[in-house]
């Protein structure tokens, strides 16, 4: 017998692994056993824990399982949209704070000129040649706001949008 | 019909992570059925609470499919689903204080034997009670499952290294109470 074990402890075992002990073993290793306290203790263990696992699995109340495997399904699918919803969410934020900066720096650099932003804002369509595009665009500076905010917004969402893309890409 | 086929190329990202592709209704029920009695077995045993181990069995299994389970084949997935369970005791030992398992004291875990109707329950319960949780776990996965040392650190996470003596000194003390328990019970008319 060594510190922690006994050189025939292996032996001991494999013949209680494949369900040889004690009747199919031979009768100078069940001795050896009987007087070794290491292989001793090991078939005592042994026995007692795969008398104790047969039953407990007998006790056992199973499940189905269609509703496990429905449930993992779902929660599979929420950490997937979880994971895409996060850089949606992201890119978002980043356009809107875009718009919100242009429209605030737009406005401060405009603020200290008398109006002269606004004979800007008349002038846009006809710089950018929207009536080519759209020849009955209004030309008043009220009528031509509805266009100009939305341009605008257009941008700063599709600065986001390629953000995002880039961000995906790394 | 899975939701991946509703939503293709969802997870492309983790494309390099996945081990094995997720299992479909039919083969997870076949491996549940070879499965589940062993697992619940070791949860009920080693937490001595059937109705933990119903929950802990059932989130077991749910983490099952949701993780890259091992392509190596059953034997594998059936070791990787021993260790998400492992980890679910252990995550449930340490919730009520916030302490690491190895100080929580062994009368914590003694929880009242409620259906010790069976012979092994009856031998083997009150012994296993007065054991480390620890040291249940490595007895129920070395003498009830068969698992080697290799095995075992794979599980629970402990160094392959210390296993030997781990489960030694696990084996010589609950052999102990086995037999005093025997003898008590042969005292007893």
């Amino acid at each position: 017998m060594t510190l922690f074990g006994c050189a025939r402890e292996k032996e001991v075992a494999e013949l209680l692994k494949l369900g040889q002990w004690p009747h199919a073993c031979p009768a100078e290793l069940r001795a050896h056993a009987g007087a070794c306290r290491v292989c001793g203790e090991l078939v005592l263990v042994s026995g007692a824990f795969q008398r104790a696992r047969t039953e407990a699995g007998a006790v056992a109340r199973l499940e189905a399982p269609g509703p496990l495997w429905w449930r993992a399904q779902l929660r599979r699918r929420n950490a997937a949209i979880e994971r895409i919803r996060k850089p949606i969410l992201g890119a978002e934020i980043f356009a809107l704070t875009i718009t919100l900066l242009v429209a605030a720096g737009f406005l401060a650099s405009q603020a200290g000129k008398d109006h002269g932003w606004l004979s800007w804002f008349e002038e846009l369509p006809k710089a950018l040649h929207f009536e080519a595009l759209w020849p009955s665009v209004p030309t008043s500076f009220e009528s031509n706001l509805w266009l100009v905010v939305p341009v605008l917004a257009i941008l700063a969402l599709l600065s986001g949008v390629v953000v995002y893309f880039a961000a995906e890409k790394q | 019909m899975s939701w991946e086929s509703v939503l293709p190329n969802m997870l492309a990202g983790d494309a390099k992570a996945v081990a094995c592709p997720p299992m479909e209704s039919e083969e997870f029920a076949g491996f549940y059925e070879r499965s589940a009695r062993a697992l619940w077995a070791y949860l009920a045993r080693v937490s001595t609470d059937p109705a933990l181990a119903d929950d802990l069995m059932q989130e077991s299994y749910v983490r099952f499919l949701g993780a890259n389970r091992p392509a190596e084949g059953e034997v594998a997935a059936r070791r990787y689903l021993f260790r998400i369970g492992t980890n679910l005791l252990r995550d449930h030992w340490r919730r009520p204080r916030q302490a690491s398992i190895e100080e929580i004291p062994e009368e914590f875990f003694q929880a009242p034997d409620e259906s010790g109707h069976s012979d092994s329950r009856a031998v083997l319960g009150p012994a296993m009670m007065l054991m480390r949780p620890r040291d249940r776990q490595l007895l129920w996965l070395a003498y009830a499952e068969g698992y080697s040392h290799r095995e075992i650190a794979e599980i629970t996470g402990l160094a392959s290294a210390s296993i030997r003596l781990l489960l030694f000194r696990a084996r010589h003390k609950i052999a102990r109470l086995l037999r005093e328990q025997d003898v008590n019970d042969r005292r007893q008319p």
